[in-house]
């Protein structure tokens, strides 16, 4: 059984693991782009049937398409629609689940077609639990982005005309953080808040320095403190990251932070609680204060 | 304006036992409010309380949810109202199907502004039931909420984007789905715990809601516990920084972590 998939893009054409998933099923690969046209000209040179465009956006911002794209997706009856992980991705995800009344799956490891229907391998409940589900009919899923596709056979764009929802972005305001990929890097050390201040991190970064490693943190040290970017945390929410080497520093260790590292290599731990669930989940375990081991494994890297 | 504020009564999943087949058992996680959703009955509070508004609180699931200690936390977080959707036949119901019923409660409430959920459930957690919500109403939906200001049909709304963040200005009915620091919700005192219980509730009949079919069907046909890496679990003695520290770093070179 071969399957037509469309793929929902709001503005970030970063979507190879959606191609390659798409590809795999068999069937014609279709993608609505919302966003404006440079996205749609990557998109239609990433080798796939046919890329529909819902015209320059300006100060609209992707959530406002949700309806047309929804309607132009379900129009076309696709067995399966797929979008990035990302918040906006997700909302036009979740309008065009809503037409065609089909089931969402994130968190999806693996996708199948066979007489029945489709198999989903999925993560359940953070990750505690793998389900393998058969779905009958059009199905929604949420996938990884993976990186923006190579070039290869160019198709036509098509543009539809739309009217988007009334939504206007009136003024942006940019991050003070810089970006960081901690997915590329092969160290990283995880600080929780076990860190008492923000000017502690500067004990984390002479650590970080020391072992080559990029910073990254829990959930509550990016949102709530706002000591790091929020592309810095570590989780189910956050990033996923396989390192040769991960610090937990001052982090308890709750499922959903460490969900996101189970593919490290080596775990290492730093909690002054013995209990911590992080010591059940590492190779290297420190009962004690970060203040008094940071200084002094930073001292013995040097 | 009228602010509904979607919440979720469930466990944390980190307090449930995974059998060796996978099959999750939940005896011993205790349900509560979800995590976050605190900071969306602050936020919708605090909307409301700036604007004459009236804040109802709703939920959809099994009869869990409207136990009489559910809608007491539920009420206790400042809603004015509740509306619950309890019907054993939710058990495990998905993302679509659970926002379809609450897109045909929020019709039933009428003349709703604003819906307004936490980022994500503590059981679930995809974020997609807002969406979903939002798609079955036919409004947007718009995730990672800052802040909310203005009136009903001209809502000020900040929310954070990758590269910073962004000031929408909104004319129709939308959800938004809350960012987990978009405020700090205040604890229910013994007071509002008390006022809880003199709070309107309205069960509504699932059967007697306007709810699409679903398309197909979803079975769970297998599952099974997630495939870790085994830990070495090595506990290094820390009583002595220095001692423990080149202890680590000689372990971790042998190990060729470093
Ligand atoms: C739906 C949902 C999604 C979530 N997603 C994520 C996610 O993606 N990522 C994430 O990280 N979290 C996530 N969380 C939050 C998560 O459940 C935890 O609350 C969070 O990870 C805890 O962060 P922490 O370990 O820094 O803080 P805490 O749990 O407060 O732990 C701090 C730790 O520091 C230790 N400590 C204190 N002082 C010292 C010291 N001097 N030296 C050494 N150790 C010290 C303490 O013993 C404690 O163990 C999510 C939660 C929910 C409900």
């Amino acid at each position: 059984m071969s399957v037509n998939t469309w793929i929902i893009v709001a503005g970030d054409p970063a979507i190879g693991n959606l191609i390659d998933t798409a590809r795999s099923l068999g069937g014609s690969v279709s993608v609505a782009v919302v966003g404006p046209r440079a996205v749609a000209d990557t998109v239609a040179a990433a080798g796939v049937d046919k890329v529909v465009w819902f015209g320059e956006p300006g100060a609209v911002p992707a959530e406002a398409y949700a309806t047309v794209v929804a309607d132009a997706v379900a129009a076309a009856t696709p067995g399966l629609v797929l979008a990035a992980n990302r918040a906006s991705d997700r909302v036009l995800l979740g309008a065009t689940a809503a037409r065609l009344q089909a089931p969402v799956l994130a968190a999806v490891s693996s996708i199948t077609a066979d007489g029945a229907g489709l198999v989903a391998n999925c993560s359940v409940f953070g990750g505690i639990a793998e389900e393998t589900v058969t779905v009958t009919g059009p199905l929604a899923l949420l996938l990884e982005g993976g990186p923006v596709p190579a070039a290869s056979t160019t198709v036509p764009v098509e543009e539809l005309p739309a009217t988007p929802l009334g939504i206007t972005v009136v003024e942006t305001k940019p991050s003070s953080f810089e970006q960081v990929d901690l997915g590329a890097a092969p160290r990283v050390v995880g600080i929780g808040r076990g860190l008492k201040t923000q000017e502690d991190l500067a004990l984390i970064n002479a650590l970080a320095d020391a072992a080559k490693a990029e910073v990254a943190c829990s959930r509550p040290v990016a949102e709530g403190l706002d000591w790091l970017g929020k592309d810095r945390y570590i989780g189910v929410s956050g990033a996923h990251i396989t390192p040769d080497l991960y610090f937990a520093i001052g982090i308890s260790g709750q499922l959903q932070h460490m969900v996101g590292v189970r593919g490290a290599k080596t775990i290492v731990a730093i909690n002054t609680d013995p209990n911590a669930p992080v010591f059940k989940e590492a190779d290297y375990c420190l009962v004690g204060d970060l203040y008094a081991l940071v200084p002094a494994l930073t001292a013995a890297l040097k | 304006m009228k602010i509904v504020v979607a919440y979720k009564w469930a466990s944390n999943p980190q307090d449930a036992t995974v059998g060796a087949q996978g099959t999750v058992d939940w005896s011993r996680a205790k349900p509560g409010f979800s995590e976050y959703d605190p900071v969306a009955a602050e936020l919708a509070r605090r909307l409301a309380d700036a604007t004459g508004g009236e804040v109802i609180g709703l939920t959809v699931g099994t009869k869990r949810v409207d136990a009489t200690l559910a809608r007491k936390a539920a009420l206790s977080r400042g809603f004015d109202r509740a509306v619950i959707v309890a019907d054993d036949s939710l058990e495990g119901a998905g993302s679509t199907q659970l926002a379809a019923v609450l897109a045909a409660a929020v019709r039933h409430i009428g003349d709703v502004d604003l819906v307004i959920t936490g980022d994500s459930s503590v059981d679930v957690g995809s974020k997609m039931v807002p969406t979903v919500l939002a798609g079955q109403l036919g409004w947007p939906a718009v995730a990672e909420v800052i802040s909310i200001t203005g009136q009903a049909g001209a809502l000020r709304v900040e929310r954070a984007v990758p590269t910073g963040t962004q000031v929408l200005e909104i004319t129709g009915p939308v959800v938004l789905a809350a960012s987990t620091d978009a405020a700090v919700a205040r604890v229910p005192g013994m007071k509002d715990i008390l006022a809880a219980g003199k709070k309107p509730v309205e069960s509504l009949d699932l059967a007697a809601l306007d709810i699409p079919a679903a398309a197909g069907t979803t079975t769970v046909t297998g599952t099974s516990r997630p495939d870790l890496l085994t830990r070495k679990g090595q506990m290094i003695d820390a009583s002595d920084p220095a001692a423990a520290a080149a202890e680590l770093v000689a372990a971790l070179r042998g190990a060729g972590a470093l």
